[in-house]
């Protein structure tokens, strides 16, 4: 088990190194000036936004943008250790070569994120700051998700064809169509403007003082879980009917029956404990999903999470955090993936990793 | 089997409940609405005319609601709205603003102020007495501290511009600043408008102001209130100074709050827990029928308009040579023709713009000087009335027509292009503004409807951006927000801002009066009003009549708060001037 997932993680390296080529090159190329776009004001000279491009390194092609963001260090024609020697930032001037090398101390091969254009935070700091939240709101829609869709799945299974069966299929595919910001929007002006039972939006109500208020904030976790929530009810109620509706059809199911088994012990141990092996191989991803953040429901509740603040990121055009958000999630990808594979050798003992 | 996968729930749970305990700011202070009255939505004029009790009640949060979070703290290095709502608290500037009128006025740290008889010599006079929150003065120090910082190479700011024709900045003593111009510009006051840094929390070189950890939590105040803390992308608190020199506020803080959806920041106004949000047109009739709440509406300083560039999109040059002569500009195959832009100005149907696109909120302009700066503006110009036969009929004696039927015009015998070009023109605007967006569609029908073939396609912001600095567009539908009190616009319409790439005239307007009164009006010795507004008044004329723009309409704010606190007075410069004097209503 342990070489296998030691195998799995150095594997993880080359893709780590071509996710983070190509999504340079796509965020690179992508349309849109972050100079321009944060300096479109006549009060601002264009002499101004020239020093703000040649400071960030803008001004650079490409491919040695992507070795300064790798490696922290930045490569200059000629000499001009003056112009960017800063007391974090360290440069000589190789004759030789005519050029200048800086190093920031830097680079995602020695685990910097970099730094944000927007707000000159470090990346891994913006990250850092909402993980809670994104957690937080992430872990309760997922265990929301599976403490109701996995026995309304199976449920749905035993009373195949029953009304009970047909409401929860069609509650699945509202779940499934429904559009966050529509039926989030609806949440807020019902329990919150005409009922006024829970908060709007936000993660605690706010205040001048810092104390904490658990029921404040398991009441502001309500609105957005359910709307988080409620596409993977529908999702895993779906996967867990059919899941079932499979396993109840195999040999020793009908033997478990044969035996006289009451009914109730064949469906929720025989069958569900087997149903549920494959349901690992989507927590996987589900788990992913939770840790990525949601952006809309992040957007429509002002949930400060990671979602909303990449999504902000990219509008604003801010390369270092939206690479970094993206290097960030490309290593819960793979870790989410592992962790799938690994559960899935744990569920099914005929399953072995090697 | 069951157990482990029992013990993954439980290890999900506990996470959940571990991450929900992360300590975060909280509790429920906010004094909701006491006692509301029970009658509908009030004016500000009706809001403003109920005085404060006379013995004000303390304490009370106001909470302002917010699409985006500030970035960072530093008034020399923001250059977004949101960071400035948040650091105006803060940090002392030299000039005032009416809140009503948008004149300079010595309500902020100059007291008083002379200008040399050739106005370049300015000599501003500080308040004595205006102390930082930690006991030290403010001081002329704290100014030239601050612009000599804009100036340092250490210090990356798009404020540089700030600094253009000041020649010297020289303290004359603690409290008197003197401030050289290199020329008379009547507009220059207002780059001196920037907040102070407090000199005595900083590195004398400069080297420590990029990356200072005041820029994120700015430790002291010279302003209503002191930085409290900042939650990113959630809220920022400020608690009011009681060192305040125009006496500390009577309510106990203020929070500024981030909801970036417009939907829920109206949910939340209603349900008491923002206290203040810009108003979207659709939103009006709820916030007027709620009778916790007041609506300010007012002339903003903007307007929305439909850019033409004169000059050939596949060959844009620069407007003027490095001697300042003008270079003649290759043509615009149709827009060049003025008869084109005047069909244009007098086919589009401004009233149903305003009330369908704009729902109302805006109001028609004739030229590029707002009412709002009332000594400069030229109430006796009419806007191009709708009228599509004489549209029409402008088109036809133009040699553009429609000779072969199609509903498309061509040019036979028209000025600018080849024999039977039709009149096709590209019309762009940036995707995700939905105001935009609406209003290309009906730009294009009006258009069409009088034979032209506009294709419209709303594109990304960042890109569109790219076309029109590097002046590759046709027509281009835009506003322009934030234009302050000073008439002064040359970047719009002088000819050495026509610099493809980078200058603002990108619609390479080139008039040789218009560059002549451009200049004449922002250098009048001593810069009078009285003085200065017969050179705006010909410059709007020349602009009606050559129509680079096609004024769209001028924009209206409008901002919904609760009744929560007694004097509240919005301006149109400033709804917060007099925040210290608010009181929790009784």
């Amino acid at each position: 088990m342990s070489r296998y997932v030691f195998r799995r993680l150095l594997q993880a390296i080359p893709t780590l190194l071509g996710v983070s080529v190509i999504s340079f090159v796509l965020v690179y190329n992508s349309p849109g000036d972050p100079i321009l776009t944060r300096t479109f004001d006549p009060s601002i000279t264009q002499e101004t936004r020239e020093i703000l491009r040649r400071q960030l390194g803008l001004d650079q092609h490409w491919s040695l943008q992507y070795i300064g963001w790798l490696t922290g260090i930045a490569l200059r024609r000629g000499d001009v250790v003056d112009e960017f020697t800063r007391s974090e930032v360290k440069c000589s001037f190789v004759a030789g070569l005519n050029t200048t090398f800086c190093d920031n101390g830097g680079g995602i091969l020695r685990g910097n994120l970099g730094t944000s254009i927007a707000t000159n935070q470090a990346v891994w700091d913006r990250l850092v700051e909402r993980m809670p939240a994104t957690f937080e709101l992430g872990v309760s829609a997922l265990l929301v998700s599976l403490l109701l869709g996995v026995p309304l799945g199976v449920l749905s299974a035993v009373y195949q064809g029953s009304f009970f069966d047909n409401f929860v299929r069609v509650m699945a595919v509202i779940g499934n169509a429904l559009p966050a910001f529509w039926f989030g929007l609806m949440l807020i002006f019902i329990f919150g403007v005409v009922l006024g039972w829970l908060p709007t939006g936000g993660r605690q109500t706010v205040s001048l003082t810092n104390e904490f208020d658990w029921v404040d904030r398991l009441r502001h976790l309500i609105l957005p879980t359910i709307i988080l929530a409620f596409g993977g009810i529908a999702g895993i109620s779906r996967f867990m009917r059919t899941e079932t509706l499979e396993v109840v059809r195999t040999d020793y199911i009908r033997t478990a029956k044969a035996k006289g088994i009451a009914a109730s012990r064949v469906w929720f141990i025989h069958a569900l404990r087997n149903a549920l092996i494959p349901l690992m191989t989507i927590l996987g991803p589900a788990i992913l999903g939770v840790l990525t953040g949601a952006v809309i429901t992040e957007t429509i509740f002002s949930w400060p999470g990671m979602g909303r603040m990449t999504f902000s990121a990219a509008v604003q055009r801010d390369y270092p955090t939206v690479l970094g958000a993206v290097m960030f999630f490309a290593l819960l990808t793979i870790l989410g993936n592992l962790l799938s594979d690994i559960l899935y050798g744990i569920g099914d003992p005929r399953v072995r990793l090697s | 089997m069951v157990d482990k996968r029992f013990s993954l729930l439980a290890v999900l749970l506990v996470t959940a409940l571990v991450l929900a305990a992360c300590p975060q700011p909280t509790p429920i202070e906010q004094t909701m609405q006491e006692g509301a009255p029970q009658d509908v939505a009030q004016t500000d004029e009706e809001a403003a005319a109920s005085p404060p009790s006379m013995s004000p009640m303390q304490g009370g949060v106001w909470v302002e609601g917010s699409s985006a979070d500030a970035t960072i703290l530093n008034p020399i290095l923001a250059s977004d709205s949101a960071s400035f709502d948040v650091l105006a608290w803060f940090f002392p500037s030299l000039l005032g603003q009416d809140p009503f009128s948008g004149a300079i006025v010595p309500t902020a740290m100059a007291e008083s102020w002379d200008v040399s008889d050739d106005g370049l010599v300015w000599t501003f006079h500080l308040r004595d007495g205006v102390m930082w929150s930690d006991g030290e003065q403010v001081t002329a120090d704290d100014f030239k501290f601050t612009y000599d910082a804009i100036a340092s190479d250490l210090v990356e700011t798009p404020r540089k511009s700030n600094l253009d024709n000041i020649e010297s900045i020289e303290i004359l003593d603690s409290l008197t600043i003197q401030v050289t111009y290199s020329e008379v510009k009547c507009d220059a006051l207002n780059n001196l408008g920037l907040g102070w840094l407090p000199r005595h929390l900083y590195a004398e070189d400069f080297s420590d102001i990029m990356d200072s950890p005041l820029n994120e939590a700015p430790a002291i105040s010279a302003g209503e209130f002191i930085f409290n803390e900042w939650m990113r992308d959630d809220n920022t608190t400020v608690l009011r100074n009681d060192t305040y020199w125009k006496g500390a506020p009577n309510m106990d803080g203020w929070i500024y709050k981030i909801v970036p959806d417009p939907g829920a920041r109206l949910a939340q106004l209603q349900t008491g827990e923002l206290d203040l949000i810009g108003v979207q047109p659709e939103q009006l009739t709820t916030v007027q029928l709620d009778s916790n709440l007041n609506l300010h509406k007012f002339k903003d300083d903007g307007y929305s308009y439909i850019g033409l560039n004169q000059a050939n999109p596949e060959n844009p040059q620069p407007g003027q040579d490095e001697d300042g002569n003008l270079i003649a500009q290759d043509p615009h195959p149709i827009l060049s023709d003025l008869a084109v832009r005047q069909a244009i100005a007098h086919a589009l149907d401004y009233d149903t713009i305003i009330s369908k696109v704009y729902l109302g909120q805006g109001y028609q302009i004739a030229s590029n000087v707002l009412p709002a700066v009332e000594w400069a503006h030229d109430p006796s110009l009419q806007p191009y009335a709708f009228d599509t036969e004489l549209a029409a009929q402008i088109l036809e004696d133009a040699g553009w027509s429609d000779s072969d039927e199609d509903g498309v015009r061509e040019c036979n015998g028209c000025a600018t292009a080849e024999e039977g070009a039709t009149l096709t023109i590209r019309l762009q605007t940036n995707a995700g503004n939905t105001t935009r967006e609406d209003l290309g569609a009906l730009v294009q029908d009006q258009l069409n409807s009088i034979g032209f073939d506009i294709q419209f396609e709303a594109i990304e912001f960042g890109t569109l951006v790219g076309e029109l600095l590097g002046q590759t567009f046709d027509i281009v539908i835009l506003g322009w927000t934030g234009l302050g009190t000073d008439p002064n616009d040359d970047s719009f319409w002088h000819s050495k801002f026509d610099t493809p790439g980078s200058g603002f005239n990108f619609v390479s307007y080139q008039n040789p009066r218009i560059d002549e009164l451009l200049e004449q009006g922002v250098s009048v010795p001593g810069c009078a009003p009285a003085d200065r507004a017969p050179f705006y008044t010909e410059i709007q004329q020349i602009i009606h009549d050559d129509i680079p723009y096609v004024f769209v309409t001028g924009s209206i704010g409008n901002t919904g708060y609760s009744k929560k606190f007694a004097g509240v007075n919005p301006g149109v410069w400033s709804f917060y001037h007099n925040i210290e004097t608010w009181a929790l209503a009784p």
